[in-house]
């Protein structure tokens, strides 16, 4: 009998706590706008990475500020890469900002903001690696962040689904499996690639650009299709490109000036 | 809700290539783990405290530890330390493979043990070494009695393989999570990775419930 009883004290204690872990979102204020909910995937420094277990970086700096000149409260949460997708487009969250690429096939599911970043991709490779351009990566085996503009740049040159790509959960495994030796380059973001050589001098990897081969890509917050937050963000958007916020955000993350009026001539 | 056949068609045969990759590293797994396992197993019940003591950690070890963190750890600590380059499809086996040893040598454990002390008596006062009672009256009891649990562990170990993914070992669910990656829609590669994966584990439990009738004496 008394097992028994431990045995339903244990239960329902496991379940309040599961319950409670449930209940605490949905809080709205009257008269307030409602709390919204931005998810990313926080692996992918300086945009968004966990500094002793807090989301942090460029773009949740950007998202919060962009928020607030909207006037909207916001909860960051990491959800990882694909559910990022997911949960815009099951309407679970209002707002995605990952370093996301707008693109056509992107567009025809969900909505974007005006850009609010340039970008490009670039090779990752060991010092004295003898690939120099993208043209050199041909035969040679090449990891990505699956499902990043980086796996598509590669799967353009090289054909969709080759052999020699190995698509990584995210790029800090692609990176680590090229320091391990098990591949031969990384193809991602300029702003990651370029960070990991400088923060990590000691892995002697250099990155190579090729501005003929890979395209520039603008980064923009996703939303739901339809969302109606887009004019109301769109704008904010604006304004912080302006009034010298973004610069100042962009400075402090990667210390060079952000090329604003590329950004402008793209809306 | 519109659902893209097209999709799945196209993505056909590397699905086909993924679910081959997957059943070869269960196989693998599954039959390196069961000899591991049994090993380990008599490791474990061996008399002298001091000798059993490894065994008792490594299955502490691998049964108390994420089998997520063991892959990661495998492929790009253990393996690289001995190749100085990773393989994945090396990293996947070798992690399924002392994963299930840990919880195969406590089912055959379980097994061997639950098996009356007067049989063990009976074998002996017939005049059997300790090794002809195992190997002639003990283990074929015993292994009736394993199969079941076996079995569970089989099932779980063909599961597990999908986190080999994470690693980029080409098997099926890495090409679910590709085709996700790939086209965004969440239904169409998971649903049919959910199908084989579902197919793969009835198809083994049908296998085994065929060889638990064949060894039933009643």
């Amino acid at each position: 009998m008394k097992k028994l009883k431990m045995f339903t004290t244990v239960l329902l204690v496991s379940l309040a706590l599961i319950l409670s872990a449930c209940g605490t979102s949905k809080t709205s204020g009257d008269g307030e706008k409602k709390t919204l909910r931005v998810v990313t995937d926080a692996a992918y420094a300086p945009f968004e990475y966990q500094d002793k277990g807090e989301v942090v970086g460029f773009d949740i700096d950007f998202v919060k500020a962009v928020a607030k000149e909207a006037g909207y409260p916001v909860k960051v949460e990491n959800v990882g890469w694909d559910p990022v997708f997911i949960e815009i487009e099951g309407k679970t969250a209002d707002i995605a900002i990952s370093a996301i690429t707008i693109t056509p096939k992107r567009l025809q599911t969900y909505d974007f903001t005006v850009p609010y970043f340039l970008s490009k991709n670039e090779i990752l490779v060991p010092k004295g690696s003898p690939i120099k351009s993208a043209k050199d990566l041909e035969g040679k085996k090449i990891a990505v962040q699956n499902g990043t503009t980086g796996q598509e740049a590669v799967e353009k040159l090289f054909g969709e689904n080759n052999d020699k790509l190995k698509k990584f959960e995210n790029n800090n495994l692609a990176i680590l499996e090229l320091k391990k030796g098990g591949v031969d380059a990384v193809v991602a973001d300029n702003t990651v690639v370029e960070t990991y050589v400088k923060n990590n001098p000691n892995d002697n990897l250099v990155f190579i650009e090729d501005d003929g081969t890979f395209e520039k890509e603008f980064y923009g917050l996703l939303l739901p299709k339809g969302s109606k937050l887009k004019a109301d963000l769109d704008k904010a958007v604006n304004k912080l490109l302006e009034n010298g916020t973004y610069e100042k955000l962009y400075e402090k993350w990667f210390k060079i000036k952000p090329d604003i009026k590329i950004l402008k001539e793209q809306q | 809700m519109d659902f893209r056949w097209d999709l799945i068609v196209e993505y056909a045969p590397l699905f086909l290539k993924g679910t081959l990759l997957t059943i070869g590293l269960s196989v693998a797994g599954i039959l390196i783990g069961a000899v591991l396992g049994l090993l380990i197993g008599l490791g474990k019940m061996m008399r002298k405290k001091l000798w059993a003591l490894p065994f008792r950690w490594y299955i502490n070890f691998f049964r108390g530890t994420p089998f997520m963190v063991q892959i990661l750890l495998i492929h790009f600590a253990v393996v690289p330390a001995f190749l100085d380059t990773t393989n994945g499809i090396l990293a996947a086996i070798l992690a399924l493979s002392l994963n299930s040893a840990a919880y195969v040598s406590e089912i055959f454990r379980a097994g061997i043990q639950s098996i009356n002390r007067g049989q063990m008596e009976a074998a002996r006062s017939l005049g059997m070494t300790h090794g002809q009672a195992m190997r002639y009256v003990i283990l074929p009891q015993a292994f009736k009695r394993m199969i079941p649990p076996l079995g569970n562990e089989f099932i779980v170990l063909i599961k597990d393989s999908s986190l080999a993914a994470l690693i980029a070992v080409p098997e099926l669910m890495y090409w679910g999570r590709a085709m996700q990656g790939q086209y965004m829609r969440a239904w169409e590669p998971y649903l049919t990775a959910t199908v084989i994966y579902l197919v793969l584990t009835l198809s083994l439990s049908s296998l085994l419930s065929l060889l638990e009738k064949r060894l039933a004496t009643e």
